[in-house]
C-alpha cells in the first residue's frame, strides 16, 4: 500500500484501519463488562488522564483500542470535549470524603489512624501461574476487623496547622461557576492554581512518574516525605433547579500531599489529586507541586516543564505525528545544505 | 414545563462537531488574530476526533468557518490524496455536509499542512494552515512565557544572531521550511513549515490565512494585504529553494515546488508537488493565475 497513494488515499485509511479493527474482532456489551469488572486499577488511570469519570466509557475505548491507552484515551476526551457542562459540583474537602485508605508516612500514627485499605505494598510479587495449567485463582474472603475504621478522617495538615508547622494558604474564595476550567481556556504560565491542580489530574501516569522520580533523585530541590495518602470516595454534590443540594453518585479519588522540612522554618507542602485510584501518579505529581516554587524556568521541577510535558494527548500526539510525511520541510532543508556543501567545496583554501 | 420544551432534541454532537462555546471562542480568537497580524492568541483547543499534532489546530479553524455552503479542500505537503489529508477531508465533510474539492481554484477554505498551493488565492478564499510549532523563537527559547514577553518587548535580537551564526557557519541561512518573517513590521511569526518558496505567496496577498497549532493552543493570522517579511539582512538576500528551473516528470509542469524522487540507478526525478496543479497539466486543463511564472515569483 502506497504511503502517498495517487487518489488511492481514501481506499488505504479505509483498509488499514480495517486491519487494526480485526485484531479485536467482535466488540460485544459482554467483554466491555468484562474489561470494567478484572480491570478496575487501568479503568481508573485512564478515567483520571481522561477526567472524565464514565467506568463503562473507560471500559469501551480500552475495547475499541484494543488497550492502547493514549488511543483509548484520545477517544474519551474526543468524546467528553463534545458534552454540555451541566454544572460544577460542590467542593469536596478531605475530612467528609469515604476513605477507603489512608496513611502517612511522617508519623507512627495520626488522628484518625492508619488505615491500609486494599493494597499490594506488602504482597509478594508472584505470578499465579497455576491458572496457566488449568487451575483456578481464587482470593482469599477478607475477614471483618473487630472495630470498622471510621468511614471519614480528618485532614492531618489540618493538625499541622494547628501547631503552626504549615503556613495554611490563604482563602480565595470563588463562585462555584467561577472556577477556572482548563479545557475551555487556555494554560498560561505563571498558572492559576486550579489550572496546575487540573492538569497534575489530568497528566500522563507514565510522563509525571518520569519526571517526579527525576526530582526523587536529585534534580528536585526538596526531597518529598508523604504527609497523607488517601484513596477515597467523593459524593458528587449537584443543586436541583428548585436549589436543593443532592449526591449525583459517588466517584473514586486519589490525593496525595507530600511535605518537606526545609523551607523558612515551616513545612512545605505539594499536593495532587486525581480521579480514580492512582497512587503513583499522586504521589509523583505532589512531588512535582512541591518542587515548583522558585524552579528555573527550563529545570524538570519548572511548571510550565512538566505541566506542559506530562499531557499525554498532545505529548502522545506529537510523538505519533513524526509518522506523516514531512517530505516538503525535508526537501526544502536538503535545498539549503547542498547549496552550503557546494560554496564549502568552491572556497576551499588549499592545504 | 418539560425538558423538551426546554431543550433541543437530542444529537450526537453539534453542527461541524465543535460546540456553540468552542466555535465562539474560536470566532473571537480568529478576530483577535486578524486585529493584531502575526500575535499568537493563545486558545483553549478541544480535543477533537483526531490526534494532537495532526492537524487538530486547522481542524478546529475550518470547523468553526464551515457552513453547508462551503468547498473545503485539504492537501498535506501540496497532495490532496495524502491519507491525513483524505482522512481530515472525510471528517469536515461528515460533520458539516460541506462539498469538498481537489481544485484550489474551486475551495472556499483550504486547509493545508506544509504548503501554500501555486495557484493565486482570492479574497473570497480562507486559507488554514496547519502548525506544529506556532514559536518562532523556540531555537533560541524554548520556555513559552519567556518567549511570549521577548514578542511583547519585540526583542528579536536571538532570532537575528541565530541567522547570523549560520551565515557564519555555513556560507548561508540554513534554516529550511518555517522561515521567520515579520508580520505588518511587528510580530516575528513563523509561517508554519512551508517551503521558503511558499512565504513570498503570503506577502500582501489577497487572501486570509489563519494559522493554528491546536496542541500549542496558539492561533495567529494574515489578514489580506499585509506585510509579510522574511528575516533578512540587507546585503544577503532571501533565497526560495532552487526549483525554478525544475519540471515535473509526469505533468511536464515547470517551474514550480518540486517533490524529489530517489531513483533506483542513483539519479532523482522530480515530481510536483502541488499534486492538483499537475493533474491540471496532464488533463491539460488551463490552470487559474499562479504566484510564480517560469520559475520566478511574479510580482
Amino acid at each position: 500500500m502506497a504511503y502517498v497513494a495517487t487518489r488511492g488515499g481514501e481506499r488505504a485509511i479505509e483498509q488499514a484501519e480495517r486491519l487494526y479493527r480485526a485484531q479485536m474482532g467482535e466488540i460485544t456489551p459482554a467483554r466491555v463488562a468484562e474489561i470494567e469488572r478484572a480491570l478496575p486499577h487501568l479503568i481508573d488511570r485512564v478515567m483520571g488522564e481522561a477526567s472524565l469519570y464514565a467506568p463503562d466509557l473507560a471500559a469501551l475505548a480500552l475495547a475499541q483500542s484494543g488497550g492502547d491507552l493514549y488511543e483509548a484515551l484520545l477517544l474519551l476526551r474526543a468524546w467528553r470535549s463534545t458534552q454540555p457542562r451541566l454544572q460544577t459540583a460542590a467542593p469536596v474537602t478531605q475530612e467528609v470524603t469515604l476513605t477507603h485508605r489512608r496513611i502517612s508516612a511522617a508519623f507512627k500514627d495520626i488522628p484518625g489512624g492508619q488505615i491500609l485499605g486494599p493494597t499490594l505494598d506488602y504482597s509478594h510479587r508472584l505470578l499465579a501461574t497455576e491458572v496457566l495449567e488449568g487451575a483456578r485463582f481464587v482470593p482469599a474472603p477478607v475477614e471483618k476487623a473487630a472495630r470498622p475504621a471510621p468511614a471519614c478522617h480528618p485532614s492531618l495538615a489540618d493538625w499541622q496547622k494547628a501547631q503552626g508547622l504549615v503556613e495554611a494558604p490563604a482563602l480565595a474564595p470563588v463562585a462555584r461557576d467561577a472556577i477556572p476550567d482548563l479545557t475551555k481556556e487556555p494554560l498560561l504560565f505563571p498558572a492559576k492554581r486550579a489550572h496546575t491542580l487540573q492538569s497534575l489530574a489530568r497528566a500522563d501516569t507514565g510522563g509525571m512518574l518520569a519526571l517526579g522520580y527525576s526530582a526523587m533523585r536529585g534534580y528536585g530541590n526538596a526531597h518529598p516525605t508523604v504527609n497523607e495518602l488517601r484513596l477515597s470516595e467523593a459524593e458528587v454534590i449537584v443543586r436541583h433547579p428548585d436549589g436543593t443540594e443532592f449526591s449525583a453518585g459517588r466517584v473514586k479519588t486519589s490525593q496525595a500531599e507530600v511535605v518537606t522540612t526545609k523551607g523558612e522554618g515551616k513545612l512545605r507542602l505539594g499536593f495532587c489529586a486525581t480521579l480514580g485510584w492512582n497512587e503513583v501518579k499522586t504521589i509523583a505529581g505532589a512531588t512535582l507541586d512541591l518542587n515548583a516554587p522558585g524552579a528555573p524556568k527550563g529545570s524538570p521541577v519548572n511548571e510550565e516543564f512538566f505541566l506542559y510535558h506530562t499531557e499525554p494527548v498532545e505529548s502522545s500526539g506529537f510523538c505519533i505525528h513524526f509518522k506523516l510525511p514531512h517530505y516538503v520541510t525535508f526537501q526544502s532543508s536538503l535545498d539549503a545544505l547542498r547549496d552550503a556543501k557546494k560554496r564549502r567545496e568552491t572556497t576551499e583554501e588549499p592545504a | 414545563m418539560s425538558l423538551d420544551t426546554l431543550t433541543r432534541p437530542w444529537k450526537a454532537f453539534s453542527y461541524g462537531f465543535l460546540d456553540a462555546s468552542a466555535k465562539r471562542e474560536m470566532r473571537r480568537k480568529i478576530l483577535k488574530a486578524i486585529a493584531v497580524p502575526g500575535c499568537q492568541m493563545p486558545y483553549a483547543s478541544r480535543e477533537v476526533p483526531i490526534a494532537r499534532g495532526w492537524g487538530t489546530g486547522g481542524l478546529q479553524a475550518t470547523l468553526t468557518l464551515v457552513h453547508p455552503g462551503s468547498v473545503v479542500k485539504v492537501i498535506d505537503q501540496g497532495a490532496d490524496d495524502s491519507v491525513n489529508a483524505a482522512s481530515i477531508r472525510r471528517f469536515i465533510a461528515r460533520v458539516s455536509g460541506a462539498a469538498t474539492t481537489l481544485d484550489t481554484l474551486e475551495a472556499t477554505i483550504l486547509q493545508s499542512r506544509h504548503r501554500v498551493p501555486e495557484e493565486k488565492l482570492r479574497s473570497d478564499q480562507v486559507l488554514v494552515l496547519q502548525v506544529p510549532n506556532p514559536e518562532p523563537l523556540r531555537p533560541v527559547e524554548p520556555n513559552m512565557s519567556v518567549a511570549r514577553q521577548m514578542h511583547a518587548d519585540a526583542d528579536y535580537g536571538r532570532m537575528w544572531l541565530q541567522l547570523y551564526e549560520q551565515i557564519v557557519r555555513s556560507g548561508r541561512v540554513m534554516q529550511g521550511a518555517s522561515y521567520p518573517s515579520l508580520v505588518n513590521g511587528r510580530h516575528v511569526m513563523t509561517p508554519s513549515p512551508i517551503p521558503r518558496w511558499d512565504v513570498p505567496k503570503l506577502n500582501m496577498a489577497e487572501h486570509l490565512t489563519i494559522l493554528s497549532a491546536g496542541r500549542e493552543k496558539r492561533l495567529f493570522a494574515v489578514p489580506p494585504f499585509t506585510r509579510v517579511e522574511p528575516l533578512v539582512f540587507d546585503d544577503v538576500p532571501y533565497r526560495v529553494e532552487e526549483h525554478g528551473a525544475l519540471s515535473c516528470h509526469r505533468s511536464g509542469a515547470l517551474g514550480f515546488f518540486m517533490n524529489e524522487i530517489p531513483q533506483e540507478d542513483g539519479t532523482a526525478r522530480y515530481e510536483i508537488s502541488d499534486s492538483q496543479l499537475g493533474v491540471k497539466h496532464l488533463d491539460g486543463e488551463a490552470p487559474g493565475e499562479t504566484w510564480y511564472r517560469d520559475g520566478e515569483f511574479a510580482t
